[in-house]
């Protein structure tokens, strides 16, 4: 059979682990540095790209600096981008590893993007009887 | 900037003919994935002239099966290329700019480099 992409060469080696933002980084859950789910991953935050400026030969390479989550849900699915207030960014000096989820490391982010668990919380279950304590 | 900025861009050359959608980013971690690693650079844009999607990144492997699957994945993204963050000139907003005599290189991921 036919190769995908026959008169194009291979890339020169790039040194490192390669992967592709939106492939392998976009949408991927994040978990803490206690295994909870705190996330995903919404976006990222790229420095070294000056929106409409040149780029002078030469250039070192821009870097991902940050993880973008929080509450995403209606721009996703109506356009535009949401407000700041909504947003967290996660420093990517806190990740510890990328595989199918993102792990974090301890750091002094936190991340407060568990909103709806919080509303259940204490509109839902705390009215359920017992369901104000810890089960015994 | 935000990845959301540079995705769907609209590729152009530098005679300002249209190269093609921004489909993904390909970036490279100076350390192995396993152990906390420094801020991933960006080494190329994955650029396709037909689709402003992938298909699961299908058309960046090598992947021949299934066979019907592998040659509709193959078909719609064909001419898809990888343009290296040397021959990039310009990044925003809404367009990409890349350099005289830029090489389209294959997007197929390779994992490890």
């Amino acid at each position: 059979m036919r190769s995908p992409h026959p008169a194009l060469p291979d890339a020169p080696r790039h040194g490192g682990t390669v992967l592709d933002a939106r492939l392998h980084l976009l949408d991927r859950q994040l978990i803490d540095a206690t295994g909870d789910p705190v996330g995903i991953v919404d976006d990222l935050e790229v420095d070294g790209i000056e929106t409409g400026a040149d780029i002078p030969a030469g250039t070192d390479p821009a870097r991902v600096s940050a993880i973008i989550t929080g509450r995403t849900v209606l721009t996703r699915i109506l356009g535009g981008t949401p407000p700041p207030a909504r947003l967290h960014t996660v420093p990517w000096r806190l990740v510890a590893n990328v595989g199918t989820t993102v792990r974090l490391s301890d750091g002094d982010v936190s991340i407060d993007t568990l909103w709806v668990e919080k509303w259940l919380r204490a509109n839902v279950i705390s009215r359920i009887p017992g369901g104000r304590h810890a089960a015994e | 900037m935000r990845l959301s900025d540079i995705l769907g861009a609209e590729v152009r050359d530098s005679r300002d003919h249209c190269a093609g959608t921004v489909i993904d980013i390909r970036l490279a971690l100076d350390r192995d994935l396993k152990v906390r690693s420094s801020a991933p650079r960006l080494v190329g844009l994955v650029i396709s002239p037909r689709t402003r999607s992938s298909y699961l990144g299908y058309e960046r492997t090598d992947a021949r099966s299934p066979l019907l699957l592998a040659a509709v994945a193959r078909w719609l993204h064909r001419g898809t290329f990888l343009a290296r963050w040397d021959d990039v000139a310009r990044i925003g907003p809404d367009t990409v700019a890349l350099r005289d005599g830029y090489t389209r290189y294959s997007p197929l991921l390779r994992g490890d480099d």
